[in-house]
């Protein structure tokens, strides 16, 4: 067999597999869930913070309440949409790393609609209806790059999210500009904001958008033969393509369906989240969700539904977090409130690590061979 | 009989902890940061700084809340509001204002407080400095040490494009003019510094504050004026290997520091003198507003009259040395030889200079001298074109 199987390290990861795998997911998320909060547990006693008293804080500061149970949701919204990408793509076989960038765009055109009138609702579709296109359209560059050309759309996902990083830089600085106040871009105008569905909260009514999304992609991958084609592209190329299945097809419609979730991710946040509903210089509200969405994605094991249920778990780890800084005698900063979520999100995240890892190694050492290859052949 | 001594003391300290725990904690006070958070050693250190101090005097309890992300302003200002325990909420920095702008109208028993940024509400008191008075000594002390030193320019490194912005480029276009003017009529030489200005479009990129002081020294700037944070870091460090380069020691170019007193970062062999912003003089007395009754919403201006803005002087450094130190960025035992580089910097320059530049500021102090300032694009462009100093 390959050399994979040989590898110490392989066969390691091969046994945690199997062992983990004979677990129920659900089950074995909720285990991952507990050894993630006990490792927090015992850095915040380390560092001489009381654990069980910050966790109060975090229950009660995510889920304490309605004004908390709207916070938390409002803050797991763009990150179900950013999860949605990665994991249509992961489905079809795909590692797309770009639902930053796609989304940067998505939010950058939705902020044009600042520029026309129209009557208020149809103002927000097509706000939306913008951003969706951006961000598809943005996704199209790593997709035919990997079609025509073969390039790994891992490293041209990556080089994607730092150009459109620094396009919309420049669009946020010199073009969509706000003319009275230069550190941020026109304000979407209120006939283009999703109305705000519980007052006094972040809460808006963009949480339909990202559910919608979401179960639209749960009936497109699992009840039709084009989703059915997707998923058995994604489970094994090489019988896939004997059975028929065109395999161009299904990696360039997994990278635009996609697109459009990353596009309407940056049309949430700027569309949908108070006070300012504009980019502000340096994207500090759009920076990472991208990539969180991607920690979303395995822990909702890369399932449509499994994904609405862990973004409202980030959001609960987000909105509860906060919480914890001016909770009880003893507060915890922000920085050690950041390592016991990554704690947290790394037990979470390692069954499907696991799972994605012997691809992503596969995908590393396809790479390597093709460079060693060219090198033999230039020599 | 000594390890007994020892025990007796330990016990006698743990005993003796109650008692000098102080007045009893008679309310809270929160400290918001954006995005930048802790760490600046300038900017948000400050507004820490000063709240925490008039925490300890007051006898308050204080919480420090950081934001994640921009998401987070909002938010984080709600959550505070609504435990209703915070004597007073008070944000650091411009980013905050549009969040504050909505909660204070949530929350209008919650007195707020807002640095750099103006909320008009009766709950809110808005803490905005004269930026351009500073900023005004510091361009005349770089204009008249460009033409000392014989070097046809000086520089400034900026942010993002925003109001509090113009502010110190109104100030130092100003000052440097009226440097130019004052060294000609002290040594009857025709001085015409002129000026380089670059805005970065970043207050965290510290790259492009190394790359913008490096071009700026190219085109033989005597030293660079960091209105941009964290990115003087980047602008220490290009002038720290432009001497490297060189093999000098101590003398132009220069760095002049920003918001808190830098005069010491790098061993204070290259920081002539600092802009100083007291953003936390501006937490203190909103502190003390509150706990003396006399908290009232509107706009509080501080300039160099109510010691709210300066140019670093011995004093400050000292001060600011044990705030390098307790921020782990010095160690204790480099502060004599901070010192002792810091006077031989400052030294570089003839007594005349700096009497001067205390002639300006006593000017401004007691009225006969006005420093321009600038809001908006159109007040910006107004001021760049009475004083162009070659770059419009």
């Amino acid at each position: 067999m390959t050399g994979a199987d040989v590898r110490p390290g392989g066969r390691l990861l091969r046994g945690a597999h199997r062992t983990l795998s004979g677990l129920h997911p659900a089950l074995e998320s909720v285990l991952a869930a507990v050894l993630g909060l006990l490792v927090g547990a015992v850095l915040m006693y380390i560092w001489g913070y009381e654990p069980w008293h910050a966790y109060w804080a975090l229950l009660k500061g995510a889920f304490g309440g309605s004004y908390e149970i709207a916070s938390s949701i409002a803050r797991g919204v763009p990150l179900i949409l950013t999860a949605l990408t990665f994991s249509i793509c992961v489905r079809a076989g795909m590692f797309n790393i770009g639902a930053e960038g796609q989304m940067y765009v998505g939010a950058a055109a939705a902020v044009t609609v600042a520029y026309f009138k129209l009557p208020a609702g149809l103002h927000l579709l097509v706000g939306i209806a913008l951003a969706g296109i951006a961000g598809a359209l943005w996704s199209l560059g790593p997709a035919l790059l990997k079609l025509t050309r073969g390039v790994s759309e891992v490293i041209s996902t990556i080089m994607f999210n730092w150009m459109s990083r620094f396009l919309v830089f420049y669009l946020v600085a010199q073009v969509l500009v706000d003319p009275r106040r230069a550190e941020k871009t026109v304000s979407v105008p209120r006939t283009a904001r999703f109305p705000i569905l519980v007052a006094g909260t972040d809460l808006s009514y963009s949480v339909f958008l990202a559910v919608a999304f979401a179960l639209l992609v749960y009936f497109l991958l699992w009840h039709t033969a084009t989703g059915y084609e997707m998923r058995a592209a994604g489970l094994n190329p090489t019988a896939a393509r004997y059975g028929g299945i065109s395999i161009k097809r299904t990696i360039l419609l997994s990278f635009v369906l996609g697109g459009i979730g990353a596009g309407l991710a940056g049309a949430a946040t700027t569309m949908g989240l108070p006070p300012t509903y504009a980019i502000i210089s340096g994207l500090p509200e759009l920076m990472n969700l991208g990539f969180d969405g991607m920690a979303v994605a395995m822990v909702g094991r890369n399932h449509p539904i499994g994904i609405l249920v862990a973004a409202l778990f980030f959001g609960g780890l987000n909105a509860g977090g906060r919480v914890m800084q001016f909770y009880g005698a003893n507060p915890v900063p922000l920085e050690m409130i950041r390592v016991v979520m990554g704690a947290i999100v790394l037990a979470m995240a390692i069954p499907e690590l696991i799972r994605i890892f012997p691809a992503l190694a596969a995908a590393g050492r396809g790479l390597v061979g093709s460079f060693t290859r060219a090198k033999k052949e230039t020599a | 009989m000594r390890k007994w001594g020892m025990w007796v003391l330990v016990a006698a300290m743990l005993l003796a902890v109650p008692a000098f725990a102080g007045p009893a904690l008679k309310g809270k006070v929160a400290v918001v940061l954006d995005v930048g958070g802790r760490g600046d050693l300038s900017f948000n250190d400050m507004g820490f700084k000063g709240t925490d101090q008039a925490a300890q005097d007051f006898g308050l309890e204080m919480v420090e809340v950081q934001s994640a992300t921009a998401a987070d302003y909002l938010p984080n200002l709600r959550n505070l509001a609504r435990t209703r325990e915070y004597d007073l909420i008070i944000c650091v920095g411009f980013l905050l204002g549009d969040a504050l702008a909505q909660a204070a109208t949530e929350f209008p028993n919650q007195k707020f407080a807002i640095i750099d940024s103006v909320v008009d509400a009766p709950n809110v008191m808005s803490i905005v400095f004269r930026e351009n008075e500073m900023s005004a000594l510091i361009g005349a002390l770089a204009a008249m040490a460009a033409a000392h030193h014989g070097y046809p320019k000086a520089g400034v490194v900026l942010g993002i494009e925003i109001p509090v912005l113009y502010h110190f480029e109104a100030g130092f276009r100003f000052g440097m003019d009226w440097g130019n003017k004052q060294y000609a009529a002290v040594t009857g030489k025709p001085a015409q510094v002129e000026m380089l200005y670059t805005y970065t479009g970043s207050f965290s990129d510290i790259a492009l504050g190394k790359a913008a002081t490096e071009a700026m020294l190219a085109q033989g700037a005597v030293g660079v004026y960091n209105v941009a944070g964290p990115l003087g870091i980047g602008d220490l460090e290009a002038i720290t290997e432009y001497h490297r380069n060189r093999g000098t020691r101590s003398g132009p170019p220069y760095y002049f520091g920003v918001d808190a007193n830098q005069d010491w970062m790098g061993k204070g062999l290259h920081g002539l003198a600092s802009g100083m912003k007291r953003v936390d003089t501006g937490c203190y007395m909103a502190v003390k507003a509150v706990v003396e009754g006399t908290f009232t919403g509107g706009i509080v201006s501080l300039g160099l009259a109510e010691g709210g803005v300066g140019i670093s002087k011995y004093g400050d450094l000292l001060e600011f040395i044990e705030f390098g130190v307790k921020a782990g960025a010095l160690k204790p035992e480099d502060i004599a030889e901070t010192i002792l580089n810091w006077q031989a910097n400052r030294a570089t320059l003839p007594d005349w200079i700096w009497a001067a530049i205390d002639e300006l500021e006593a000017g401004i102090l007691n009225g006969t001298i006005q420093v321009p300032t600038a809001d908006t694009v159109a007040e910006m462009q107004a001021v760049r074109a009475k004083y162009t100093l070659g770059a419009p």
